[in-house]
């Protein structure tokens, strides 16, 4: 006979001890090693990314000499070697990298912005409004996304904000679920009926109740959704559909790569890497967060 | 040495949390006998449901258990859990606050009477479904053979708790605990339910210990009291004797807040202030001193021990009631 | 001031309409079937009911949340059901209520001083610092140091500390009554105690009515001048508190008074099998005639035919019932002012 366990261990007449080392306590949790190493290791990546061919010179990613082809990793001028073609294979990392991450981040930000938008009003309407919003989503889930990033990339070209485009066909309506089925859940409360006896608007009530509350859920998923995002680019990059040569992303690197396997393994093996890491730390990043805030 | 059916002797929990130890209960010490009926009465947080669930052997495996706890001689805590299974339900049994969550939604409810019996009888599928029906209709569970059946859904709050007592009841255990097992529910089918348990009792022979924070229910019911704060239990004694003679002025603190029908509108209900303690962080002396209307500077200083002060009555205090006033 | 009723409710009713699986229609529940009383300024009007009686729907309806599906509401002379909007808010500023879930009321992601505040900026009330200013006044009104408590959120407080504050929003808008759904059921005795003695002193300092709703009979007679029974959607029985336990008229309020375990194991143990059997029915298939019939030990054929009607057997004490009890029908020995006496030894 399975037994429920106890589920607190101080009372509920009981009042945590306050302030004094609470703060202090705060601080500590938020450098635990299971939050802390993630976020260092995606910081390190993006600003490497972002911020070391400001400060440091770095060879084009573009444009590489012949003369300097198939180069090994250490060699001279060029610490991860080159590429067939020439060009270095740091910078070509660098600055694909970028691409991959501005993809995640944006295809991820217009997911949670309006995405959760829709869901959350959908949900605190009811009614009509949540019916029509959610057959708009409906429709968007329907798209089979890959057919609908060929699509785009045969008829506009490929291009990173076509990639962006395609993707966020995705995640709108993901991040929408999330926000629908977190509202709903709050719409049960007791503070959600206190805030309209009180008088307070339908839209103030969303802004200041229902966001603080559903925002937790939509951030750790919106972590762990940016790294199944950059994985799709990488997957559109590396079947031409993306990023279009010679521009670098970690994507069609690995695409490249795969036809010198044998001769050269490190041309896949080194963006692979970049993105297992980049995929991983995401991944363990919100994992660590909806431990720490009790998402389910 | 002891003839009880339960014995338990300074019973100890702690929860390791975080890296630090909290403890839930500080050495309690009980008996529960075939026939007779035991409260344990105390507020959230003074332990009581943690002690009981110490005996079954129900609590996460971040709990320190030190103590003992005898059934019938043998020693309950740090028994495997397959040994504790052998237990459960042919010896001991316990009935939950909350039937909705413990019965499972998507069985059958005669199934799980009947998985109840099978887990210790060795009985087949068709003697085990007769026998559910016997137990559902023993509970007084009106038309069994029809509603064996049907889902939890589709009984109401005081229906369901009499499925958790049949099934609790499976095997015929010698002792059952009922933790907070009425809380939930209406005055009037609270009534029935302790009328059932009771009678139940009488015609098995069963030892029963009642847990709640409901004075009334543990003076109307029950043979024996004992009140916890804070972990320990500090004080004891027959019903009959405690309800009428109380000492501890945390039990008549209780006591006095607890509404009568008897009172006048508005009467002002007597009160202290405070709240109860964190037993991680249990001041030194008397954990109920910073409340107590009686509280001395030795209360602060120096913890009384639980006695037997006068025959049949232990408490815990330095200055306890005299006739129901304070010290 | 007019002289009228603070709240004048008039037949009441509330639906649900229970859906079946794949959203069909699967039956009605009747929660509140015509209730009607009133409820006079400065006084505490109890409603007594239990799982099913449709005290929480009743008080949710009075405050227009959902609106009952017919009757009136007339709150200081108004009739809340017929106003919406803007209007339907100006009208009942004067209307509060504080819930069951001290924990579930408030917004775990606010600071107390917002969480109190928010009427107030919802009203348009004065500006910010006349605001926090009231914040204050009505935190320390209700036993909470602002200083102490202003910036804490739900979690770092204990179950009666929310319930106060949810009682200081409640307060914050200088209300004529608060609804008090179950607000003490959750608590711990001693907890319970303390916010119920809360409540007494704001309705004395600040001229406070009550609608206070609760399962136990003991604890509304506690607070209440005036105690109303309910059973499943209906009421059976309107009387002043001490009336009702001296004298109760309908078998249900006499099943609650011998259901109540006392304290005083002089009272001896409750004999509820001779007063009540069987099970609550359903809301959604209400018994004919007199609800309370199925479980009735007075019932006869009548009461499954008509309905009783509300009739005023004694001073300000009505009953709806065919067969009412006689006089003195208590089961308890006759109320006195003191506490009842403890006798020395064994």
């Amino acid at each position: 006979m399975a037994a429920p366990l106890p589920d607190t261990l101080l009372a509920p007449g009981v009042a945590v001890p306050a302030p004094a080392g609470a703060a202090a306590r705060r601080r500590r949790r938020a450098l635990a090693p299971d939050i802390l190493i993630p976020a260092a290791i995606l910081a390190l990546i993006a600003g490497g990314c972002f911020l070391w061919p400001l400060v440091y010179p770095v060879p084009a990613p573009v444009g590489g000499s012949i003369l300097s082809a198939g180069l090994p990793p250490f060699s001279p001028g060029h610490i991860l070697g080159t590429d067939p073609v020439g060009n270095d294979i740091l910078s070509r990392i660098l600055y694909g990298g970028r691409v991959s991450i501005e993809v995640g981040l944006a295809v991820t930000l217009i997911g949670l912005v309006i995405g959760g938008v829709m869901g959350s009003v959908a949900a605190y309407s009811g009614g009509i409004v949540d019916t029509v919003l959610m057959r708009v989503l409906d429709v968007l889930i329907a798209f089979p996304a890959l057919v609908l990033a060929v699509a785009i990339a045969e008829g506009l070209g490929p291009s990173e904000l076509h990639v962006i485009w395609a993707l966020s066909f995705f995640s709108v309506p993901a991040f929408a679920r999330i926000a629908r089925a977190g509202t709903l859940r709050l719409h049960g409360q007791t503070f959600m009926l206190a805030a309209r006896l009180s008088g307070t608007k339908a839209w103030r009530i969303l802004l200041r109740h229902v966001t603080p509350n559903v925002l937790p859920q939509l951030i750790t998923f919106g972590l762990l959704g940016m790294g199944v995002i950059i994985i799709l680019e990488g997957a559109l990059s590396f079947l031409g559909l993306g990023i279009p040569d010679p521009a670098p992303s970690w994507g069609n690197m690995i695409a490249l790569g795969q036809g010198t396997l044998s001769a050269q393994p490190v041309l896949v093996l080194i963006p692979s890497l970049f993105l297992l890491a980049t995929v991983l730390s995401l991944n363990l990043l919100g994992d660590a967060l909806r431990k720490r805030w009790g998402v389910r | 040495m002891s003839t009880s059916l339960l014995d338990v002797r300074d019973l100890a929990v702690r929860f390791r949390q975080a890296g630090r130890d909290v403890p839930a209960v500080n050495g309690v010490s009980f008996t529960a006998e075939p026939g007779r009926t035991l409260a344990i009465v105390g507020e959230s947080g003074s332990g009581k449901t943690v002690s009981c669930r110490a005996v079954m052997g129900l609590l996460p495996p971040s709990a320190v258990v030190t103590g003992s706890a005898r059934f019938a001689g043998t020693e309950l805590l740090g028994l495997s859990e397959n040994d504790l299974r052998r237990h459960r339900g042919a010896d001991l049994a316990m009935v939950f606050q909350d039937p909705a969550r413990s019965l499972n939604p998507t069985m059958r409810v005669g199934t799980q009477v009947s998985e109840a019996i099978r887990s210790h009888l060795p009985l087949d599928r068709s003697a085990a479904r007769e026998r559910a029906i016997e137990l559902m209709a023993m509970v007084r569970i009106p038309l069994p053979r029809r509603r064996y059946a049907d889902y939890p859904h589709q009984f109401s709050g005081g229906m369901r708790q009499r499925l958790m007592i049949a099934i609790a009841l499976a095997c015929h255990p010698k002792l059952l605990i009922a933790d907070e097992a009425t809380t939930s529910l209406d005055v009037t089918t609270q009534a029935q339910i302790m009328d059932l348990l009771l009678d139940l009792q009488a015609q098995l022979g069963m030892a029963l210990i009642l847990i709640s924070h409901d004075l009334g229910l543990a003076a109307s019911y029950t043979d024996d009291v004992i009140v916890m704060y804070a972990g320990g239990i500090v004080e004891q004694a027959a019903t009959r004797r405690l309800f009428s003679a109380v000492r501890m002025p945390y039990t008549k603190a209780l006591l006095d807040a607890v509404p009568r029908l008897e009172r006048p509108p508005h009467s002002p209900l007597p009160v202290i202030g405070g709240r109860p303690p964190d037993t991680g962080a249990l001041p030194p002396g008397c954990p109920f001193a910073p409340r107590c209307p009686s509280a001395a500077d030795r209360c602060r200083q120096q913890a009384p021990p639980l006695l037997e002060h006068e025959p049949g009555h232990r408490w815990a205090c330095w200055f306890p009631c005299e006739n129901g006033d304070p010290g | 001031m007019n002289a009228g009723p603070l709240l004048e409710a008039r037949g009441i009713v509330q639906e649900f309409v229970v859906r079946d699986y794949g959203g069909v229609k699967g039956g009605v529940v009747h929660a509140v079937s015509g209730v009607s009383f009133d409820l006079w300024p400065g006084e505490t009007l109890g409603i007594v009911g239990e799982t099913g009686s449709g005290k929480s729907t009743l008080a949710r309806s009075l405050l227009q949340a959902p609106r009952p599906k017919s009757g009136s509401v007339i709150f200081q002379g108004t009739d809340l059901v017929t106003l919406r909007g803007r209007r339907l808010l100006d009208a009942r500023r004067h209307l509060q209520m504080v819930f069951q879930d001290p924990f579930g009321s408030l917004d775990p992601t606010w600071r107390v001083v917002d969480l109190v505040e928010e009427p107030l900026i919802a009203y348009r009330i004065g500006d910010r610092p006349a605001r926090r200013r009231r914040v204050s006044e009505v935190l320390e009104l209700v036993g909470l140091d602002p200083a102490a408590y202003a910036r804490r959120r739900p979690r770092e407080l204990s179950g009666g500390q929310c319930q106060r504050v949810a009682i200081a929003r409640a307060v914050a808008l200088s209300p004529a009554l608060i609804v008090c759904d179950e607000a003490v059921s959750s608590l711990d005795v001693l907890i319970q105690a303390q916010v119920l003695n809360l409540f007494e002193q704001l309705r004395g300092e600040l001229g406070l009515s009550y609608l206070f709703i609760a399962h136990d009979l003991a604890l509304v007679k506690q607070v209440s001048d005036r105690v109303a029974v309910m059973y499943l959607g209906k009421l059976c029985e309107v009387g002043p508190a001490e009336s009702l336990y001296t004298d109760p008229l309908h078998p249900y309020t006499l099943a609650l008074l011998e259901s109540i375990p006392s304290p005083d194991p002089a009272a001896g143990r409750s004999s509820a099998h001779t007063a009540i059997h069987g099970e609550p029915p359903s809301p959604v298939h209400p018994p004919s005639g007199c609800r309370f019939r199925t479980r009735c030990p007075r019932a006869q054929e009548r009461c499954a035919l008509e309905e009783p009607q509300m009739r005023t057997l004694a001073e300000g004490h009505s009953v709806a019932c065919h067969y009412p009890l006689p006089a003195g029908a208590s089961p308890r020995p006759a109320a006195s002012a003191a506490v009842p006496q403890r006798q020395p030894g064994a």
